[in-house]
């Protein structure tokens, strides 16, 4: 945190929800200017055999789902890994691969190697609030040779969004190889959606507690874009979640690449597309 | 958020309460950070409403008929005369919705639909008396100016006269749509110009004025018009505004383009708050703005709280217009409700003129939760009411129709 950042805990209680955005846009702007990254993501089913599709435009082809076992997660690895043309291999909760672990007898960090060793190059995301430990996890991704697609949160939690970013500060800087942090929750409740002044508050308190990992990221598709371009203006600098299918005659009327940009050039910022590594990708 | 200083004397103009021309609103439009915008707005929107209450009201939004003559190139909701898919609401399913609305609390019936040849005045004029004998209290919010100018085209009469037998009827207050943009080159370019031009559109709600009548302005942006163009439509009702007073209330939406022959893409969430937010810096004569949750989804229409609404809109028993057009959200009074509150506002049910009706009715009784909205009729529902059969049909189909009813 520096010396002038407003008290999140104040803004927290605050309904003043553009103040809010305000200030977290300014750190934002700070880290990144108007560049704003995206990814196209094509995603698999993690059961071994289930059809594998990665359109051309994919920055990262994601393994998604939980495993069954230790030997499908590793062959379902191969045989993606196979169908990838190089591009960066994401895949599985690192929650879901502790459990793997505990339940095959296995440590998570011999776990992580053998999907290392079958083609994995990342770890798709980190639900901070549903591992054991997740300091140690973090740690052994990084040792089995892989990467951390990005930090993410599971379930809101009930009270103290604040407090709950102030350790993931803290976890960032006993881990400092979080590049991205997702503070939306991947999951709610559908009868009592999240409201958007809740989720604009969430994002604009991670970015300004959580000044110590780089990007803050929303989802594309799990948000949907009016909310995810508003984002954008209130601390998140990155997309995850864009669709790699840009395949017109697919029944969509609007190439995803296409509403992702003017969305972003909409907000007044730069889109800039990237691969799962972070690498930016110029077409 | 990057400060652009050339615009800081209108910023400062709009602060201390001044009203903004047309350079002044293109350069805010333009070149102010959204959050400015934003702040600006909010500013007035608390000036004009001290109290932090954001007001809805629970009514339901029923289209008559889906029968047009207009073609509008913008609409996914029409269908042309002979369609199969093209429906008229008898009066008792009209009574019944009435009923179903009352049952959770609604006070009104937005009653809109298209220009449908085979309709006449008459059959207005009876639903309406039909609706006010049984329902005496229940208020008709009917029809807009297109479809008015319609009916005088129809029934060959000028608009005065077809305004005071509906009111005569049982007409209460007057919806904004059809509004568009009003400028005439869009609207040429829209196929909406013969349905109604700017001035005719601003006729009808000027004679609707002068009768006595309420009513709201709207605009649907994000089709082919410019900036300047949006910036014209809301000077032209905020001049419609200052000689008649007569608007309660602004309302705008994206155009959304699913379903329809112009197709092309819908207007981002960050454009409508900045567009919300402009109406209401050049809206100054304009005391109510709604945020538009049915096109824009819950979280940026609670969003628009911040941006200078102030009021909900409707709890939408009903929808069929948007839904054509691909979005379809759904909320009920209950998170109409928590939505304001959760953005620090008290909510009140509220009628058409903006009055308050109290505090929400599900915290009185005992209210069904709605948690998707009904439609017009059932899929598959083909039925023809029968008293179609005692008015006149202009059209061959409608003409064939009633000779086999
Ligand atoms: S917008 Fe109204 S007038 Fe135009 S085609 Fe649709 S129903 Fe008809």
């Amino acid at each position: 945190m520096t010396a002038t950042a407003p008290d999140p805990a104040a803004l927290s209680a605050s309904h003043d929800i553009i103040t809010i955005g305000m200030h977290a846009d300014d750190v934002r702007r700070r880290l990144h200017g108007v560049c704003t990254t995206f990814v196209r993501v094509a995603d698999v089913d993690a059961q071994p055999g289930a059809p594998i599709h990665v359109p051309p435009s994919a920055g990262e082809v994601r393994i998604a789902g939980a495993p069954d076992s230790r030997a499908s997660a590793v062959s379902r690895v191969a045989e993606v890994r196979a169908a990838t043309s190089g591009r960066p291999l994401s895949g599985f909760a690192l929650s879901d691969l502790e459990r793997l672990s505990v339940r095959e007898q296995v440590t998570l960090r011999s776990l992580l190697e053998e999907l290392c060793a079958a083609g994995l190059e990342l770890v798709a995301e980190a639900p901070f609030d549903q591992l054991e430990d997740p300091r140690r996890a973090i740690e052994e991704v990084n040792i089995a040779g892989l990467a951390l697609a990005r930090l993410t949160i599971h379930q809101a939690p009930a009270v103290d969004t604040v407090a709950g970013f102030q350790r993931v500060y803290a976890l960032q800087r006993d881990v400092a190889v979080l590049r991205s942090f997702a503070p939306l929750p991947r999951r709610f409740n559908p009868a009592v959606p999240s409201t958007g002044y809740e989720d604009v508050r969430r994002l604009a308190l991670a970015r300004l507690v959580v000044e110590n990992i780089p990007s803050i990221q929303v989802d594309w598709a799990l948000y949907g874009p009016k909310l995810a371009q508003v984002a954008l203006t209130m601390g998140a600098d990155d997309i995850d979640g864009v669709s790699a299918e840009d395949d017109v005659a697919q029944g969509r009327r609007r190439a995803p690449l296409e509403e992702i940009q003017r969305n972003i050039r909409a907000a007044a910022l730069e889109p800039v597309e990237r691969n799962g590594r972070y690498e930016l990708i110029t077409r | 958020m990057s400060i652009d200083h050339g615009i800081d004397h209108i910023v400062e103009k709009v602060r201390a309460g001044g009203r903004v021309d047309r350079d002044e609103a293109l350069a805010l439009y333009r070149r102010a950070p959204t959050a400015q915008l934003g702040q600006l707005a909010d500013a007035i929107r608390a000036r004009k409403h001290p109290e932090p209450v954001i007001t809805y009201i629970i009514d339901r939004n029923v289209n008559y008929t889906n029968v047009c003559v207009a073609r509008c190139a913008f609409c996914a909701f029409y269908r042309p005369v002979g369609s199969t898919e093209g429906y008229v609401l008898g009066f008792d399913e009209l009574y019944r919705k009435i009923d179903e609305t009352i049952a959770v609390g609604g006070v009104q019936l937005l009653l809109q639909g298209g220009h449908n040849p085979d309709l006449p005045l008459s059959w207005y004029e009876d639903l309406f008396h039909g609706i006010k004998s049984r329902y005496p209290a229940f208020k008709l919010h009917a029809l807009s100016p297109p479809e008015v100018i319609h009916l005088s085209r129809l029934d060959q009469l000028p608009v005065p006269k077809v305004l005071r037998r509906l009111i005569a009827a049982g007409l209460d207050s007057v919806p904004g749509g059809g509004a568009e943009i009003l400028v005439d080159r869009v609207r040429k370019l829209l196929h909406c110009y013969g349905k109604a031009s700017a001035d005719e559109w601003l006729d009808v709600m000027r004679h609707a004025h002068h009768l006595g009548l309420r009513t709201t302005g709207t605009m649907m942006y994000g089709t082919v018009e410019t900036d300047e163009e949006r910036i014209e439509h809301l000077l032209r009702l905020r001049a419609l505004q200052d000689e008649t007073g007569g608007f309660t209330a602004f309302i705008t939406w994206s155009y959304q383009p699913d379903h329809t022959e112009l197709a092309g893409s819908e207007a981002t969430g960050v454009d409508y708050l900045r567009t919300l937010a402009l109406a209401r810096i050049v809206l100054d004569n304009f005391d109510n703005l709604q945020a538009s949750w049915v096109t824009q989804g819950g979280k940026v229409g609670q969003l628009s709280l911040a941006y200078g609404a102030n009021d909900m809109g409707s709890v939408m028993i009903e929808e069929n217009v948007v839904r054509a057009a691909g979005a379809s959200y759904c909320m009920d009074e209950v998170e109409i409700v928590r939505n304001i509150e959760d953005a620090g506002f008290q909510a009140k049910r509220r009628n058409m003129h903006y009055e308050l009706l109290g505090d929400p009715i599900f915290r009185e009784r005992e209210v069904p939760r709605m948690l998707e909205l009904a439609t017009a009729r059932a899929d598959g529902d083909t039925s023809v009411p029968d008293e179609l059969r005692h008015y006149p049909a202009r059209s061959r189909q409608g003409k064939a129709l009633r000779v086999v009813q």
